[in-house]
């Protein structure tokens, strides 16, 4: 009864989404047709010929062979097609490029790309660390699916040219068929779930990026994605909401792997328990990850997506070029390359699986619903409370 | 009494064959003979330490026991070698207090206040003994030559041991401090009354008193296979 | 005469200057740490006193700091104690000689490495199928991980001590005088050997306190251990965080002061005990248990065999837990595909390790031969400031400094900024051997007229060779492990092994981390394979066996 009440309270709730979103962007002309420059536009073959020859040191996260054999057939296509070196940086955390570029403060940088988003994209734009217009001086930027996605603003700070998008993230999890039976998990289905299969079911540790969206998820659940959510937190929101998902939480974590006295420390360390078959479930932002990883057999048969009733919290994940890049231009040739037909669909079809983010590509089928971010606010605040009231 | 019977050193390429040696109580043995020939193979042999390249047999009798079998810590020698080891990290007095024997007026399992306190006088005791009393907060690297052997003597009677064992003990010393330090020696074994083995090279160690063997005597060549 | 005194002379001047260029050299890389966490540390405008109540208030700090506290000093000392029982039935022993072989690779495995292969093997859901009780996250598998890897460190460190002290003669005095075999181990050469591998304690305490990666493994997270949270503030961008992570960096320098106070407490505390015990003739019954350890190292072996076994077989696709797995599936394809990508990182370490250790060995030697001539030794942990420090704000500091000089990004930079940490860690093995060896063979060399220099070379130097080839062995795996200098100086321009394996490692591809973890093993089993043959050629100044005949 009352699971079928949510269902029918977020449904309504996504037409309402839809009619919002379709709002803002009638009130942002400027996304709807995204203006920028022609490939064969003087300005763009200046561009060209100036990247000639250049090397592009491009900072990304070398945790996933999937990426970085994406990245490797990238750099091959592009010294190929441009006479452009493309060079990947494995970092291991984002932070990495961020802290680099403020020991730098101006000076030229040893980074000419880097893979970006959320805190860090709002700090580097704060600080003024990015290159701008980058969605008005790369020719390619102009398919990118502005009207179908949430990809014009990262967690609640907008783009505005200094970041493009380059893929999508949408919260699912991955888990055993045999427990998660349901195609959509909701908190009361979750905590049935737990108390079924105790000892199997965890989420990675906030404030660890997926962590945080697990809470998130479970937030706009439990107070039927109250609109509060995604405006900035006011102090009687906060009271209001917040308290609903700590007694849920409560409820919870007695169930959880190791009764919630200890917490994967990321989404990688879960997948590798999951693969290990010690949880049930694991967490991921590639909505098709699940695939890719039973084809490699690393997880079982049985594995299959499941997502949360009121649809995947989505967001973009990006690209940006510092400011003080030393080849700006080979970085915009390779952004160019990287937002082409081609490279958006080696990338979906391929060995890493990322949904495209551009017009000619974009399949409803490829992506889950998706259900906005919350407000930026919110991130914050659902950290230090849950580090509060359980982490110490 | 130390009494060496049957003593046979046995290599690849030689054997000695000793005759049967007693040395009786305040008594010196001094072992000559050309270096590498198991001088202190042998002398390490009566310590309890299995030398690895030799084979030797025969038997150990000390005051009547046959020690041959027993191990290094129950057999009740003493051995001061040419470099003393006194042990660094511990004090002159300590060193001795060391060596004092545990038995049960000296030591218990938890050792009282008394019997620390009655250890520590019995090193002081015998140093001043000696008159080095000046001595006993000293650290070893501190000491000169002739102190750390007349520490490592010291400190090896304190121990009293059955039978004292001597290899080439003097032999790092400058000439003067070494003819003194003999004479010392061999007084205070003399009076403590313990039967002493010494292994050395040099003739002008030896006190006239001094039993002798040389093993060069005893030495034969193995017949070739 | 007055041409001998015009020869002399300039021979003098020769003489002062280079002295005064090595005291500088030395003074230059041991002045590295300190000028990196000045300037890495140096609060930003906006840090406030009022910071402080906000991180102090963070839930869970107390406990935090505890247990990071303790799981350091604890790990570092029972790992001591049991290398010190295994050494003592190993010392005189025919195997010794192969003994550091035996280590090599174990010594290798990162640490993140065993503490996989641990939880792997032992933990819920491990292959065996058998719940040995040991949390996937907790206090006792990181201290249980830590431990095992220690061990063979220390075993390292005493068998390069061991060699210049006359351990054979303390035992043989020590029998004579009427104590069994394992009394005068504990009264007689565990004060020694403590003493000489104070630097030792304080790189594993040190090193255990702000390990990030095996910590986030297997350490407990509620509350996390403190090296964790302050790693996760320095590297976030929020708002408030890096005010966090300033105190909490002042917070860890505190910790490590104390650490190193405890580290001396422990030190003076055990020496008078040992004192005690030793010169009120005590029974001492405990140390009977001394050859229980002789099971260790063929543990340890087996132990080895089973991590490696397991990664070989992740890295060829195997996969315990697949629906349907069959020997017949296993493929060096992984092997194939990567090699290609592999090849460059392995050899950039391989020439990054080579020069940072050798230029750290040789200034680590440098350093002590002038504070020899000085006569006077400087305090330890200024020396190990590189390994003490905390090293993100200090090779931050450096970041910041090299890119202040505009000198651009290559090897040599990677270089230099290993070099403070193969400095501290070749200083760390050669000091005690260093100051062991007997004055009197270089006056004796003297006296044959051999110049200083010529004595120092022909004499000190061979003297101190297996200590040199087990701390170039420490040192080139050091550098072979480093992972934040190389990135943060080498701009990503120098890949390395160790940056792809940590790379790797941040994500979830078994097979892939494996094959890294196995890669990133070779080249320091390699070097203490061969350090560990070298280092029975050439003996030290107390031998091994057959010092003297007897």
């Amino acid at each position: 009864m009352t699971s079928r009440l949510f269902r029918s309270l977020s449904n309504i709730f996504s037409v309402c989404f839809v009619l919002v979103s379709v709002a803002t962007a009638n009130a942002n002309p400027e996304f709807k047709r995204i203006t920028t420059i022609e490939e064969n536009s003087a300005q763009w073959q200046q561009t060209l010929k100036a990247a000639k020859g250049q090397s592009v040191y491009f900072y990304a996260w070398g945790g996933s062979k999937a990426v970085n054999d994406y990245i490797r057939w990238a750099t091959r296509e592009i010294a190929q097609q441009y006479r452009v070196k493309l060079i990947h940086v494995k970092v291991t955390d984002p932070s990495e490029p961020v802290s680099r570029l403020k020991a730098e403060n101006g000076r030229t940088s040893a980074i000419d790309l880097m893979w970006v988003n959320g805190e860090n994209f709002a700090y580097l734009k704060q600080q003024e660390f990015l290159l701008g217009k980058l969605w008005s001086t790369i020719p390619n930027a102009a398919f990118l699916v502005v009207d179908s996605l949430p990809i014009t603003v990262d967690f609640g700070e907008p783009m505005d040219g200094f970041e493009v998008p380059w893929g999508i993230g949408q919260f699912n999890l991955i888990a055993e068929n045999g427990v998660f039976q349901q195609s959509q998990v909701s908190a009361t289905s979750l905590l049935d779930i737990a108390k079924k299969n105790p000892n199997t079911v965890t989420y990675p540790r906030p404030p660890e990026f997926h962590g945080t969206t697990f809470l998130k998820q479970l937030l706009v659940n439990l107070t039927d994605a109250d609109p509060h959510l995604y405006q900035s937190a006011t102090q009687q929101a906060q009271d209001e909401l917040l308290p609903v998902l700590w007694q849920y939480l409560d409820q919870l974590h007695p169930y959880l792997w190791q009764q919630g006295k200890a917490f994967p420390s990321s989404a990688a360390e879960q997948l590798l328990l999951y693969q290990q078959k010690v949880l049930s479930m694991t967490v991921s932002f590639n909505p098709n990850q699940w695939l890719k990883e039973k084809s490699t057999q690393q997880i079982s048969e049985s594995s299959v997506r499941r997502y949360f009733t009121d649809g995947a919290i989505t967001n973009s994940h990006n690209l940006a070029v510092p400011k003080s890049a030393p080849s700006p231009d080979a970085a915009k040739v390779v952004i160019n390359f990287m937002l082409s037909e081609k490279a958006q669909k080696e990338k979906f079809t391929g060995v890493w699986g990322d949904p495209s983010v551009i017009t000619s590509l974009f399949y409803e089928k490829a992506t889950m619903p998706a259900h906005p971010e919350l407000h930026s606010s919110w991130h914050v605040l659902i950290e230090d409370a849950w580090q509060q009231r359980y982490g110490g | 009494m130390l009494e060496i019977i049957n003593c046979q050193i046995e290599a690849k390429t030689w054997r000695i064959t000793l005759p049967d040696i007693d040395v009786q109580k305040g008594e010196l043995l001094v072992i000559t003979g050309p270096s590498g020939i198991g001088k202190s193979t042998l002398l390490h042999w009566l310590l309890g330490n299995i030398p690895q390249h030799v084979a030797i047999k025969g038997q150990i009798i000390l005051s009547g026991i046959n020690i041959t079998h027993l191990a290094i810590e129950q057999r009740r020698v003493g051995l001061l070698m040419q470099d003393v080891y006194l042990f660094p990290h511990l004090n002159v007095q300590d060193n001795i207090c060391f060596a004092l024997p545990k038995n049960p007026q000296l030591s218990s399992k938890k050792p009282p206040r008394s019997s620390k306190k009655q250890r520590r006088a019995a090193a002081m005791n015998m140093l001043e003994q000696i008159n080095l009393e000046h001595l006993a907060t000293r650290y070893p690297q501190n000491l000169s030559g002739g102190e750390r052997s007349r520490v490592g003597l010291i400190r090896a009677l304190a121990n009293q041991p059955q039978v004292m064992l001597l290899d080439e003990p003097f032999a790092a010393l400058d000439p003067s401090t070494r003819e003194q330090m003999g004479a010392w020696a061999f007084q205070q074994l003399a009076e403590q009354n313990i039967p002493s083995v010494m292994v050395s090279h040099d003739v002008e160690d030896i006190p006239a008193s001094a039993k002798q063997i040389c093993l060069a005597d005893y030495y034969q060549a193995s017949e070739q296979k | 005469m007055a041409a001998t005194i015009r020869r002399v002379a300039p021979l003098a001047r020769i003489r002062q200057i280079a002295l005064s260029s090595g005291w500088l050299l030395v003074f230059l890389i041991s002045l590295l740490p300190i000028l990196g966490i000045v300037v890495g540390l140096w609060p930003p405008e906006h840090i406030t006193f009022a910071d402080i109540e906000a991180f102090l208030g963070y839930q869970g700090l107390s406990a935090s700091v505890f247990m990071t506290l303790f799981s350091a000093i604890f790990s570092t000392l029972i790992s001591l104690y049991i290398a010190f029982m295994v050494y003592s039935q190993y010392h005189l022993s025919r195997r010794l000689q192969s003994f550091e072989k035996y280590l090599a690779p174990l010594l290798s495995l990162p640490h993140l490495a065993i503490a996989l292969g641990l939880v792997f093997l032992f933990s819920d859901g491990s292959v065996f199928f058998i719940d040995s009780g040991l949390p996937r996250k907790g206090l006792s598998t990181l201290i249980i991980a830590i431990v095992i890897k220690e061990v063979p460190f220390f075993l390292l460190i005493f068998s390069a001590i061991g060699r210049q002290l006359p351990i054979k003669y303390w035992l043989l005095q020590g029998q004579a005088l009427g104590y069994q075999d394992y009394r005068c181990w504990w009264f007689l050469v565990f004060p020694a050997l403590l003493k000489q591998s104070r630097l030792a304690l304080l790189a594993a305490t040190a090193y255990t306190l702000s390990a990030v990666d095996v910590s986030l493994l297997v350490g407990p997270n509620i509350p996390e251990l403190f090296a964790v949270s302050v790693y996760r503030w320095q590297t976030s961008f929020a708002a408030g965080d890096q005010a966090l992570a300033f105190w909490a960096n002042a917070l860890l320098l505190i910790l490590l002061a104390v650490s190193v106070l405890i580290l001396y407490g422990h030190e003076k505390l055990a020496h008078a005990g040992c004192k005690a015990l030793a010169t009120t003739g005590s029974r001492f019954q405990i140390g009977k248990i001394n050859p229980v350890f002789k099971a260790w190292l063929p543990m340890l072996g087996l132990l080895t065999t089973m991590m490696v076994l397991v990664f070989a077989l992740w890295s060829l696709g195997f996969n315990w837990h697949s629906d349907s797995f069959a020997v017949t599936q296993l493929t060096t394809r992984l092997w194939q595909d990567e090699w290609l990508f592999f090849a460059l990182p392995l050899q950039n370490s391989w020439l990054i390790g080579v020069f940072s250790g050798l230029l750290g060995v040789a200034s680590a030697l440098l350093a002590l031969e002038l504070q020899r001539q000085k006569g006077k030794y400087w305090p330890d942990y200024y020396w190990l400031l590189a390994i003490i420090l905390p090293q993100l704000s200090m090779v931050l500091g450096w970041q910041i400094m090299h890119i202040w000089s505009q000198g651009g990004y290559h090897s040599g930079w990677i270089v230099l900024s290993h070099l403070p940490f193969t400095f501290a860690y070749a200083y760390l093995v050669l000091k005690g051997p260093f100051q062991s060896v007997e004055p009197r063979y270089e006056l004796l060399a003297a006296s044959f007229g051999y110049s200083p220099w010529q004595s120092w070379w022909q004499v000190r130097f061979r003297l101190l060779l297996p200590a040199i080839f087990t701390a170039f062995a420490i040192a080139f795996s050091v550098s072979i492990a480093q992972y934040i200098p190389t990135l943060m100086l080498g701009a990503g321009r120098v890949p390395t092994i160790t940056t792809e394996a940590v790379a790797i490692g941040s994500g979830s591809q078994q097979d892939l981390i494996a094959l890294y973890v196995l890669l990133q093993s070779i080249l320091p089993f390699m070097a203490f394979f061969v350090a560990a043959l070298l280092a029975r050629r050439f003996r030290g100044s107390m031998g091994g066996q057959d010092a003297r005949d007897y």
